[in-house]
């Protein structure tokens, strides 16, 4: 395998697109006990509607989550996560809007579980019974949601942010979407998603790179197959819908999911570089260390748990904030008049470097964590990047281009806010 | 591998040294039995500090100076630990082999952390009165919306009930009221008489060398004056009578916790085949009540146990549909039947061995657990090192575990359900 050294973040890389498609990339790290592995898909809970073989489908709400959770079961009633735990493993996996990942991490026996990861997610097996018996389980995941104010408040808001982009979806689907799914959606969706040309391998860990890759080709063997195709997205105006969004839920205080809508990133080297200047802008305009916050922290429009930055989904993108705060209004109106101070009068060079070496430094410290890393490799894999040259991307990034971000995007026109309030205030 | 270094009386540095990470973690901690009249003063205190200092003398500038040392971040530290109430901060920087042309970030990180502990601004004997009143307003909120998470809620609503004579019922944080009475003088001398009085631990892990770290400490230290009194011992649960209660609210998914009591602690040799025990029983994806009550059942979604080692409490919980409780608590108990009667089958007592074990391998893979083993465990009464620990789980037996599951018995129940059925 191609082994690439990344001197600025002393790390290495191991990659290779094997001739079955799947892309395998290995971090070594040398000295650690624990190796994680992740077997991903670039499909997620957006991609409902697709072609596949020539026929198109319009899968049920929430399939991808659905798929997620039958995964785990094994012809022959085996027991997949048993097995993981008999190897002192540790395995599970989660579902995006775009993408669903796999994992396991280990101590021990890491070949044999490398092995089972890419066996299970790579054999799908549904039966009527089994498919329906997951309902139960599901609708109380939904239940569970519903009470969650972070998942309600996000829900809220990107209904009212996107008219038609499938984001409006809730990840889980509804009680009644679910009841559509049959093991035949399933086996559609997993013939169409989970092929190798359409995943990707991320291990990190004291392990064999060599070794991985005979692995991966020994388990999913070396024929190449279709990828299903997803329906293009439409991309939609960056006016939102609707301006606010209310609800009422048992919470102490309200809550707020702040957002304006941006022009999808794309793909590649170029979407990177919106990313982190969207980023520094977030930074410049309601970070910590930025006037504003200090500002509406001192008057106590907003507390410790304020918070933000810029979120992207295929074909979505925002700069999304949140916290408690009994004034969400204010807290929109502040922003847009800040950003347009700083859309005019630019960002002062010295707060821009120390910005900058801010987030650097922020990013490198986050490569000691093995599952964020193991994240962001596959998220900008998919997004078309390389995540560890991210240093030299910040090198290139200019002040004025955070200017023009917040000079062109942050305003009332392209916002939407979420409010969750507490119902004891209407109990009387 | 802990290297162990007295800085001034009652003052302790230890330090894990590892270049395996790209950043340093270093946490200051100050050590307080937990009491009533002063975990939420306590509680407060670090929040006030990383407010302002008089060189930095407000937030921004304090934003200002970590960001220019690389984004390093510190955050408070409130933690229970047994009997216990750990306050201060916890900082993690970028090491110094990464930032660009050679700038250095351990010695100025260190500085900053004891100018924040050691150099608040003050005003008339008392810290300044409106960072106090906006940061006791915060924590209100902060205790407030402990609320929010239903699960995280009904699990504090559990240990209220069940420890009513025990440290562990009282909240980590204090209590609104405690907040709210609090006066920044009062609370200024309060700073003042801890930093004087108490047990402090100073833990590092990271690429420097354990002198290095000690040297730019020191001076600092000495500037404090130092009259430390001892620390009494952990104890284990203090009992009263179990009681059920159930509460309403609106929510969709129903909350069941089940507290239970054994006489083992983390201080007993018992505590190996405790763990093991929690683990087959409630701890992770191949557990009998997730296989049982999720998996077979689909009771839940969500069903778990943990096993408090300090007072030797094991709490049950379960996101459930309202009209299922008993059905619930019925399952709970009934498996907690089967391993008194040690129907544990091999593979579940080698699968729970094993998970105890990978976690404890993985102890030294991530400053955080490091510092959490070192820092924490060992002060709520744990004296094995992981290798020892280890050593203890590989010898546990199936009688050991059922040992472990008859000694435990049901205390009280808490379930929060919905307004409407």
């Amino acid at each position: 395998m191609n082994a690439l050294y990344y001197p600025k973040l002393d790390e290495t890389v191991c990659r290779e697109t094997l001739e079955n498609g799947l892309t395998v990339a290995v971090v070594p790290r040398k000295g650690f006990t624990k190796s994680l592995a992740y077997f991903v898909t670039d499909y997620g809970a957006i991609h409902k509607d697709y072609c596949f073989g020539g026929e198109t489908y319009h899968a049920p709400a929430g399939v991808a989550h659905y798929l997620e959770h039958k995964l785990f079961d094994m012809p022959g009633d085996r027991d997949v996560s048993a097995e993981f735990a008999a190897m002192g493993a540790m395995t599970n996996a989660f579902t995006s809007y775009d993408m669903t990942a796999y994992y396991f991490s280990t101590t021990e026996h890491f070949p044999e579980c490398l092995r089972l990861l890419l066996e299970f997610v790579s054999t799908p097996y549904f039966t009527q019974q089994s498919v329906e018996k997951e309902q139960g389980i599901i609708d109380q995941e939904i239940d569970m949601n519903l009470d969650a104010p972070d998942s309600v408040i996000f829900e809220n808001l990107v209904t009212s942010l996107y008219e038609t982009h499938p984001i409006r979806v809730p990840i889980l689907g509804s009680h009644q979407s679910i009841r559509e799914i049959t093991p035949e959606v399933l086996y559609s969706c997993h013939r169409a998603f989970y092929t190798p040309g359409n995943m990707l391998l991320c291990v990190i860990g004291d392990v064999d790179a060599e070794e991985v890759k005979q692995i991966a080709l020994e388990v999913l063997g070396t024929e190449k197959r279709e990828v299903g195709q997803k329906l293009p997205i439409a991309e939609e105006a960056l006016t939102t819908p609707e301006k606010e969004a209310r609800c009422k839920m048992e919470v102490a205080m309200p809550m707020f999911n702040l957002a304006f809508k941006c022009p999808a990133v794309g793909k590649g080297e170029e979407a990177i570089r919106q990313e982190m200047i969207a980023d520094l802008a977030a930074e410049a305009l309601f970070g910590e260390s930025s006037q504003l916050y200090l500002e509406l922290y001192q008057e106590g429009i907003i507390d410790t748990s304020f918070g933000g930055g810029f979120e992207t989904i295929d074909g979505c993108a925002m700069l999304l904030c949140s916290g408690d705060s009994n004034k969400p209004e204010v807290i929109r109106e502040r922003l847009i008049w800040q950003a347009e101070i700083l859309g005019r009068e630019g960002i002062g060079e010295e707060d821009f470097l120390r910005m900058k070496r801010s987030a650097f430094g922020r990013r490198v410290r986050g490569l000691d964590s093995f599952d964020s890393t193991c994240f962001r490799i596959c998220a900008y894999h998919f997004g078309g990047f390389d995540y560890f040259r991210f240093p030299e991307v910040y090198e290139t990034i200019s002040r004025e281009e955070i200017q023009d971000f917040l000079k062109n995007y942050v305003n009332y026109e392209n916002s939407s806010l979420s409010v969750i309030d507490p119902v004891e205030q209407e109990a009387v | 591998m802990i290297h162990t270094i007295s800085l001034a009386p009652g003052v302790t540095l230890r330090c894990f040294p590892d270049s395996r990470f790209k950043q340093g973690c270093i946490s200051f901690q100050i050590i307080r039995p937990m009491n009533l009249q002063e975990a939420a003063q306590n509680a407060l205190i670090p929040s006030v500090l990383l407010r302002a200092t008089r060189n930095h003398p407000d937030l921004r500038s304090i934003t200002h100076k970590l960001d220019e040392l690389y984004g390093a971040a510190v955050s408070t530290v409130v933690r229970r630990v047994g009997d216990y109430q750990t306050t201060g901060l916890y900082c993690s920087f970028l090491d110094d082999r990464f930032t660009l042309s050679g700038d250095e970030i351990l010695r100025p990180v260190l500085e900053f952390l004891m100018e924040l502990v050691l150099d608040s601004p003050t005003e008339n004997g008392g810290f300044l009165p409106e960072i106090v009143e906006s940061e006791k307003k915060n924590l209100i909120s902060t205790i407030e919306s402990q609320r929010n998470d239903k699960r995280v809620y009904a699990m504090d609503q559990l240990f209220r009930l069940m420890c009513r004579e025990d440290s562990f019922g009282l909240s980590r944080l204090g209590e609104k009221e405690q907040v709210a009475a609090i006066q920044p003088v009062a609370l200024y001398e309060h700073h003042q008489e801890i930093l004087k009085q108490s047990q402090i631990h100073i833990f590092y892990v990271g690429h420097a060398q354990p002198e290095q770290v000690a040297d730019i400490l020191r001076p600092m230290l000495a500037r404090m004056e130092r009259n430390p009194v001892d620390l009494p011992q952990q104890t284990p649960f203090h009992t009263c009578p179990g009681e059920n209660k159930t509460e309403t609210m609106e929510v969709s998914q129903g909350k069941l916790c089940m507290g239970f009591t054994s006489p083992i602690t983390n201080r007993d040799e018992e505590f190996a085949a405790m763990q093991v025990f929690n683990t087959l029983y409630g701890s992770g994806m191949t557990s009998k009540l997730f296989m049982r009550i999720r998996e077979q059942l689909s009771l839940c979604y969500g069903i778990g146990s943990g096993f408090y080692g300090s007072k030797g409490i094991l709490a049950v919980s379960a996101g459930i549909d309202f009209d299922k409780v008993d059905k619930t608590k019925q399952e709970v108990l009934a498996l907690l039947e089967d391993c008194r009667q040690g129907k544990i089958s091999t593979e579940e007592l080698e699968a729970g061995r094993e998970a105890v074990l990978s976690t404890l391998r993985a102890t030294h893979d991530s400053p955080g657990s490091i510092e959490n083993y070192y820092a924490t465990a060992a002060l709520s009464g744990m004296k094995m090192t992981p290798a020892e620990y280890m050593a203890a789980v590989e010898q546990v037996g199936l009688s050991d575990v059922v040992a472990c599951a008859r000694s435990l018995c049901l205390h009280s129940t808490y379930f929060l359900k919905g307004a409407t059925e």
